[in-house]
Order: structure tokens, then C-alpha cells, then sequence
């Protein structure tokens, strides 16, 4: 086992290295590309020019360029500095990574509990109203797009612009540490948002792999053997089913936590997807790497996880 | 010779919504003032706006969903830039709100000394005036020149000192150490040297914010740095900073990029010595978040404006049931048809008259909303610019093909013929290469134009790329020989006629091996020699008179297709007393708004 995620480590690591040089590649052939034209503004001469690009490096030869980008990134996680603000790209990750864990770790929770919850009920008590009407209400959710169900739920429910004022609506975000109470329902809003298609979506795979386990064999004997339904179904056909659940969730949470743009941007959340998203609208090539390289990261990470689960759930699994 | 200005920023003017807001500019109107541009009756410009009387104190809180640029007073070059750093520095010279042709001496003490030959100019500064905190000491003419000197520095990277200071002596050379042609007599005088007689344009760049005073034993150190740290921690010499820790350090502390930014008083700050009023304590400005979100919340809360342009559904909201709480500010720039006038089948000046007359100007304008935020454009120099009644205001020269804005295909027709295609039609080989930008409304533009020069027989060829790739990589490059650039646009860096004209149609400031703004590559003869004299004129008036001129003449070699005057809307809480700046496409002014 410790073999096998000693080797998903190594995996990670140069998949890392391949997203980084796949990036760095990509900004530098890319038409707006010139770090040196858009550090310099919009209207910068031909010296200033010439002079930015000495000054960054990159009158220097393409492969030069390259390694001194890896060996800062590897060696020293440094990450550049932001064209427009000089702020270390480093440190504006560190900042928002807050942000984005408390939104998907919450949204997380809520999506995981409420959709493996329906699922369960809705494949139990098959074809009945309720199963219908939890499969109907998941494939609403499901059709939904994020941004407009933001949009909908704060004109629905926001304290500042909603028709029944409630809950905090956008750009009330505050860090868990300066005020936990705040910081709880300034996300209960986006974390429905984010729950919401996520359930709906478990909550339909789980229903279906639920009621293949439940026509297994092993459950028939379970069965035959006098243990209760609810352990039955429980202790056997849960476990089992819940596999291709853990699977796509270690997934979800590493892309979610370097890509819930718009989420982030409805309810102005200040996280590492606002960041990318903001990056990408001004060029800022430096933070784009870098979000780019931290979801890269959040992904490995996430698999790396998921893997270990799918061991610990499945004893058929053997990594040794 | 002078000059680079700025262009128009992405997502920097939109509008309200094409459907539904035709009737925007309704039949009742009323005038903003000296350009008599005409804006729906019951909504404020920044010309109608009261400068005085505003209550003091509060917290103004400010909903941006664009981040700032650049912070730092060298480098910034962006309108919501422009927010915070004049509310936080002081240039020599700046505009009061209500105006974008007279300006007011800021750290300069008085109107600046031009020595007969112009090449000789003389500031005198205030006393009196202190930096924020950890400097705290008088501000001296060696800050000031000492700005200036770090405009020239590779770090700081301004994009327009030499555009505007070129004729600076030792200026070209200057890599950010001191500059020959500036020097200090004593210490509240400042002296520039020039090369050529170009003191009217350099004293009219003092208005920008790399005039704005730098302590050097303080700076020095941050603009060792590759970039120059200094914007991070900056100080302040206007009647705002932003916060800051006791050593200085903004980041992290007053500005957090893309998620936050707060302006406080400035302690050393001396009323006497300034003209803003400054009535807020304090300003928060909030960075992020969606348009339709943050218009809702402006129009319906309290102490709130935005700063940037909102969305066109919140524009039509606020049209239709926030009135007084929207501001139309004229004068906000142009948009225009670039058509190359150095290559390919538009240096027959007849092709670029018919494709003038084809143009379904009214079109283009209703994609960009209507009435209420653009006007039909017919010359060069835009509303508000000195010049701009002289030549020929809102309906501008009278010539067949600038008189129907909807298109008029019996006068293209004429022109096509003059120029040897006698159906009417073009019946030669070649493609016309458009190529556009990706955003709305600039794919409506490309759209349009791409039709109209079907309509007159031309095979097309349309690209559409995202803003920064259209200028940089085509639009800008002048090897690429591209025919048609349909949706580029310009904002002046001051109100000078020279600062709207010169860079965009002066044949002699096409730059080959950089990034070209004279984007059609205008380069007539008659033209660039008029322009050079012009440059040398001194007066506001005078000025004005002479670039009208030059104006109509570019009009008649129509040199490019003018179609919007851009008026930008901004929003404000229903207990805000905002007051825009006319110099800024409108964006509300920190040092004049108040709550009521």
C-alpha cells in the first residue's frame, strides 16, 4: 500500500511538471502572450519594451526561460509576481485558499449527505411518489446552471436585494477566524448553490448503483441469512454502492476548490477561482500559472485520496 | 514629437440594453452644458452636478467588479485606477469634477510659466503640503521631480512619459535616474528644459498622475525592485490614503488585489491647500462579484455607488425606476471603423467615402444601447474636447456621406463609381481582412461592417479575437496589413484637442516595431504638417480652433468611420450625493461625493 501511494506521489509530481510546462508554453505562443507588452500597459514604446524583457529574462533564450520558471516554482514555490499589482502570486494564493476551502468543504457536506440520503430513499422505495418526485427535483437541479440559480436565489432570498430577505447575500463574506457566526451564514447561500447540482447528480448515481448492489447475490443471502433490511441495506448494499460516490467526490472537491468561478463571482467570495477568473480577464499570466498549478495540485492531491478510500471501502482492492 | 493616449479599456463603456431602451434618450432632454450633448430628462451629468454643500463625514462603500490596475501613481493608467490615486495624490495640475478643459493648479501653486520660445516652462508649489505617514515631511519640488524621473524607469513602467515628455532634455536617455531638462532652483520650483518648442503639450500632461510628488529616500529602495514595489507602499499626498501599516505597507493592509481596498483620511492632509472638499471619512471599495448583482444592490441599498460600468440590465433598471439615482457623463471617448490608409484597396480615398455613406452607423449604435448612452459620432474630436463645437458639434461637416448615419446606399454608389468601379460595386480581386473583438457589443460591430462592405461587392474576410489580441497582435501591428478594424476607440488623456487626434491619425507617430495606435495608418502629408504646428499653439481657444481644422480635414479624406460618442452611466444609492468626473467618463469622484 505505502509503495503504491509512494508511486501516485511520484505520478503527481511530474504530472505537475507537465501542467507547468504545458502552461508555460502556452502563454508564451499565445498572441497576447508577451508578459514584457502587458506589464508595460497599453500604450508602451519599443525601449520599454526592450527594457522590461531584459529585466524579466526574457531576451533569454526559450529553454533558459524554462528552467529558471521551474527552478523557482520547485525549488523555491515561487511563483512570480502578479503583472499589475507586484504582489507575490504565492501570497494571493495563500489568501484566498480560505475562502475556497470553507465554500466547498460546506458545499461538500451538504451535497454529500443530502444527495447519498435521496439516493438511498429514492432506490428503496423505488417507483413510488417519492422517488419520482426526489429524481424529478434532481434533474431540475441538475439542468440548473450555478450561475443563474446564484442569481436566483439572491434575488429570492438576500437580505440586501431578495423579495424575502434572510440570509447575507453577496460580498458578505468574512474569514472563519474574525467571525465564525458570520462566516457560517454569509455561506449558507453559496453553499446551497454549490450543493445543489452536485446532490442532485449523487443523489441519481447513487440511487442507480444502489439498486444494481441491491439484485446482487450477496445480498439475497444476506438476506436469507435473517439480518434486518435497514442492515442489509446499510451495512452491504451502501458500502458497496457508495464506491463510484467516493470516487467522483475526491474529484469534485480538488476541482471545485480551483474552479468554483462562478459561484465565487455571484456571491462574491474572494477565492482562488475569483482570482483565476479575474487573472484571465486581465491577462495576468503569473496567476493564472499559478491557480492553474494549485488546481493541478488539488486534483493530485484529491485522487491520491480517493485512491486510499477506494481501499479502505473495497477489500477486494489490493495495492500491494 | 508628442503624445500616446490612452484607448478605450476593455469592458470600460457598454451601455443599457439594445431591446427596449430605443426611447432611452427621450424627446425631453436636456443639455449637460458647453457641448450640448443632449441626455434623457431627470438624469444628472457631471457638468449639472453641485461641488459644494456636501455633508461631512461617513463611509462610502464602493462595489467594483474590476480589480484595479496599478496603484502606484507612475504606472496607473486605467479609470478605476484613476479613482483612488487622485483621491490619494496630487498631480501638479488637475480637473475640478465639472470640467475637461480648465484645469486647476493641484501641488503646483499657480498656472505654469511658458518662456516665449516653449521650451522653457516653470512650476511653482505649494507650501505646506505633507506625505501621509511613515514620511510626513513638506513635500518639495525635488518629489516632484523626482516622479517625474521614475517615469523613465524600466520598474515603474509608465506607459505614456514618453509620449508626452520625449521633449524633455536627456529624457529619451533616462532609465529612471535624474533627467537633464528637469531640474530644481529651489525648493518649491521646478524647471523643464525642452528640446523643441513643445512646452503646450507637456504642460498639458502635468494633469497626469506621474506629476504626482515621490519622496525618493523612501521610494528608492521599492523601485529597485523588477517590478517597483513602491505602489505597495506608497504615500499619500492628497486628502486620502489608503490604510496602511506603520511602515507603509499597503498590501495587505489598505489594498488586497481583487478583493479589496480602503481609502482613509490622510492625517497630514491640509485643507487650505486643496481644492476637494473630501467629506467622507473613509471609503471601502469592494472588488469582485457580478454585475447584475452589484447594480441590484447599489439601486436598492444605502451609502453605495459603482465604479465601474454596470450591467446593461441594471442600466435599463435605473432608467426605468432609479432615475435620479443614474449619471450619464458625455465625453466618455469614441469608437470608430479603422481603415488602412497606407495598404491594400482603402488607399483610394473614394472606397474608404463609400464605405463611410454604406455604414449603418444608427445600427452599431443601438448594439452598443441606444440613445441613452452613445450619440451618432460625424468628426473626430468628441464632446467636451476644446474643439469640439468648432467642428461642427453634434452634426457635424456636411458632406453627403457623413449625412445619413443609417447608411445611404445612392451615395456609395456615387463614390464606388469616382472610384473606377462604374456599377456601383467592387469588382476587383482582392480580400478585405476585418478583424474584431470578442465581447459584446464589438462582435455586433464586426457583424455590421462586415455587411455593409458586402453590400458593396467586397469579398471579407472577419477574425474575431478577444480585445488585447485585436490591438496588440493585429489592429496595433502594422506588418499584419489588416483592412478594417471595426471596433477600436479612444479616450483622451486630457482635454486637449491634440491629446484626441495626434496619436490616432499623425502619419509621423506610427510606430513600426512597437504597438501602433494610428491604427488605419493615417499618413497624409497635409495632414501630419498641420498637426505639427498645431502642437505648438499655446491657448485653449487657439488650440481649439486649429485642431477643429484638422479635424474637418481628416474628415474629408475620411480617414477612418466615426459612428459612437460614448456617454457612460454610472449608479449610486438612493442617499448618496455622487458627483462623477467629466475627465473620467463620469466614474465618481472620492474627494467631492457625500452622503446626504
Amino acid at each position: 500500500m505505502s509503495r503504491y501511494i509512494v508511486r501516485r506521489f511520484l505520478w503527481g509530481i511530474l504530472l505537475l511538471i507537465v501542467v507547468s510546462a504545458l502552461m508555460f508554453v502556452l502563454f508564451r505562443v499565445l498572441p497576447t502572450g508577451d508578459p514584457a507588452a502587458l506589464r508595460a500597459g497599453r500604450e508602451a514604446s519599443h525601449k520599454l519594451l526592450l527594457e522590461i524583457r531584459h529585466d524579466l529574462g526574457l531576451d533569454k533564450s526559450l529553454l533558459t526561460q524554462f528552467w529558471q520558471y521551474m527552478k523557482e516554482v520547485f525549488f523555491h514555490f515561487n511563483l512570480g509576481y502578479s503583472y499589475y499589482s507586484s504582489a507575490p502570486v504565492k501570497d494571493l494564493i495563500k489568501e484566498r485558499l480560505p475562502a475556497s476551502i470553507s465554500l466547498v468543504a460546506g458545499g461538500a457536506f451538504i451535497w454529500l449527505v443530502s444527495g447519498v440520503a435521496v439516493g438511498i430513499v429514492s432506490a428503496v422505495r423505488r417507483r413510488t411518489l417519492l422517488d419520482r418526485a426526489s429524481m424529478g427535483t434532481a434533474l431540475v437541479l441538475v439542468s440548473a446552471p450555478e450561475y443563474w440559480l446564484g442569481l436566483i436565489v439572491l434575488y429570492l432570498f438576500a437580505a440586501d436585494i431578495g423579495k424575502v430577505r434572510i440570509f447575507p447575500g453577496a460580498g458578505t463574506y468574512v474569514g472563519l477566524t474574525s467571525d465564525p457566526w458570520k462566516w457560517f451564514t454569509s455561506l449558507l447561500l453559496p453553499w446551497l448553490v454549490v450543493a445543489a447540482s452536485n446532490a442532485a447528480i449523487y443523489a441519481r448515481l447513487m440511487r442507480g448503483s444502489l439498486i444494481d448492489v441491491m439484485g446482487e447475490d450477496y445480498i439475497r443471502t444476506a438476506r436469507a441469512k435473517g439480518l434486518s433490511e435497514r442492515r442489509v441495506i446499510l451495512r452491504h448494499g451502501v458500502r458497496a454502492a457508495i464506491n463510484p460516490i467516493v470516487t467522483i467526490f475526491g474529484l469534485d472537491i480538488g476541482v471545485l476548490l480551483g474552479s468554483a468561478i462562478l459561484v465565487e463571482t455571484v456571491f462574491n467570495v474572494p477565492g482562488i477561482g475569483r482570482l483565476n477568473y479575474d487573472a484571465i480577464t486581465h491577462a495576468d499570466f503569473p496567476i493564472v500559472q499559478g491557480t492553474v498549478l494549485a488546481a493541478a495540485l488539488f486534483i493530485v492531491v484529491a485522487n491520491i485520496l480517493v485512491d486510499i478510500a477506494y481501499a479502505y471501502l473495497d477489500p477486494r482492492v489490493r495495492y500491494s | 514629437m508628442v503624445a500616446l493616449m490612452r484607448r478605450l479599456a476593455p469592458g470600460l463603456l457598454a451601455g443599457c440594453a439594445a431591446v427596449g431602451l430605443v426611447a432611452c434618450g427621450s424627446s425631453s432632454s436636456s443639455s449637460s452644458g458647453k457641448s450640448s450633448i443632449k441626455v434623457a430628462a431627470g438624469i444628472v451629468t457631471p457638468s449639472t452636478e453641485s461641488l459644494t454643500g456636501g455633508k461631512k463625514g461617513g463611509t462610502l462603500t464602493v462595489l467594483n467588479h474590476e480589480d484595479f490596475e496599478h496603484i502606484d501613481p507612475g504606472s496607473s493608467y486605467f479609470a478605476i485606477d484613476y479613482e483612488a490615486v487622485y483621491a490619494t495624490q496630487r498631480p501638479l495640475y488637475s480637473y475640478q469634477p465639472n470640467t475637461f478643459s480648465t484645469v486647476t493648479p493641484d501641488m503646483a501653486e499657480s498656472a505654469p510659466e511658458i518662456s516665449a520660445d516653449k521650451k522653457e516652462i516653470t512650476v511653482h508649489i505649494r507650501h505646506g503640503v505633507h506625505f501621509s505617514p511613515p514620511v510626513n515631511r513638506e513635500v518639495t519640488s525635488a518629489d516632484v521631480a523626482y516622479a517625474l524621473d521614475r517615469g523613465m524607469n524600466p520598474n515603474v513602467a509608465n506607459p505614456y512619459f514618453l509620449g508626452y515628455f520625449e521633449s524633455i532634455e536627456g529624457a529619451k536617455k533616462a532609465t529612471g535616474g535624474p533627467i537633464p531638462g528637469i531640474t530644481t532652483p529651489d525648493k518649491y520650483t521646478i524647471k523643464f528644459k525642452l528640446t523643441e518648442p513643445q512646452a503646450p503639450i507637456v504642460v498639458a500632461a502635468l494633469v497626469l498622475p506621474v506629476s504626482a510628488a515621490v519622496p525618493e529616500e523612501y521610494a528608492k529602495k521599492y523601485d529597485a525592485k523588477k517590478p517597483s514595489e513602491y505602489g505597495n507602499y506608497q504615500v499619500a499626498t492628497g486628502p486620502y490614503m489608503f490604510k496602511a501599516d506603520s511602515s507603509g505597507k499597503v498590501l495587505g493592509v489598505g489594498y488586497q488585489p481583487a478583493k479589496s481596498a480602503t481609502l482613509v483620511r490622510n492625517p497630514n492632509w491640509n485643507p487650505s491647500t486643496d481644492h476637494r472638499p473630501a467629506y467622507l471619512d473613509q471609503i471601502n471599495i469592494q472588488i469582485g462579484g457580478d454585475t447584475n448583482v452589484i447594480g441590484r444592490q447599489v439601486l436598492e441599498g444605502s451609502g453605495l455607488v459603482q465604479n465601474d460600468t454596470p450591467a446593461n440590465s441594471i442600466v435599463k433598471l435605473a432608467y426605468e425606476h432609479y432615475r435620479p439615482q443614474l449619471e450619464i457623463s458625455p465625453g466618455a471617448g469614441d469608437h470608430y471603423v479603422a481603415v488602412n490608409n497606407s495598404h491594400g484597396v482603402f488607399t483610394n480615398v473614394n472606397l474608404r467615402k463609400a464605405f463611410w455613406a454604406e455604414l449603418d452607423r444608427e445600427a452599431m449604435d443601438k448594439a452598443r444601447g441606444g440613445a441613452l448612452v452613445t450619440n451618432v459620432m460625424t468628426h473626430f474630436l468628441y464632446p467636451e474636447i476644446p474643439g469640439f463645437e468648432e467642428a461642427g458639434g453634434l452634426e457635424g461637416p456636411k458632406l453627403d456621406y457623413n449625412e445619413h448615419p443609417q447608411g445611404d446606399q445612392a451615395v456609395a454608389e456615387k463614390y464606388m463609381k469616382l472610384a473606377g468601379f462604374s456599377t456601383g460595386k467592387y469588382t476587383g480581386s482582392k480580400t478585405v481582412q476585418i478583424v474584431g473583438s470578442t465581447g459584446a457589443p464589438a462582435p455586433e460591430d464586426a457583424e455590421i461592417t462586415n455587411q455593409a462592405l458586402k453590400n458593396l461587392g467586397f469579398h471579407t474576410h472577419l477574425n474575431l479575437v478577444d480585445q488585447a489580441t485585436m490591438y496588440q497582435k493585429y489592429c496595433g501591428n502594422v506588418a499584419e496589413e489588416i483592412d478594417v478594424c471595426p471596433s477600436v476607440g479612444w479616450i483622451a488623456d486630457f482635454g486637449d484637442p491634440q491629446a484626441t487626434l495626434d496619436v490616432p491619425f499623425n502619419g509621423k507617430l506610427i510606430i513600426t516595431n512597437g504597438t501602433n495606435s494610428n491604427w488605419g495608418q493615417v499618413n497624409h502629408p497635409k495632414i501630419n504638417k498641420a498637426m505639427e504646428e498645431a502642437s505648438k499653439i499655446v491657448g485653449v481657444s487657439a488650440r481649439a480652433t486649429a485642431w477643429a481644422k484638422i479635424d474637418r480635414e481628416l474628415v474629408e479624406e475620411a480617414v477612418a468611420v466615426p459612428y459612437d460618442w460614448d456617454k457612460q452611466p454610472s449608479i449610486e444609492s438612493k442617499n448618496v450625493a455622487g458627483v462623477g468626473d467629466l475627465w473620467n467618463i463620469g466614474s465618481w469622484d472620492y474627494s467631492y461625493t457625500s452622503l446626504k
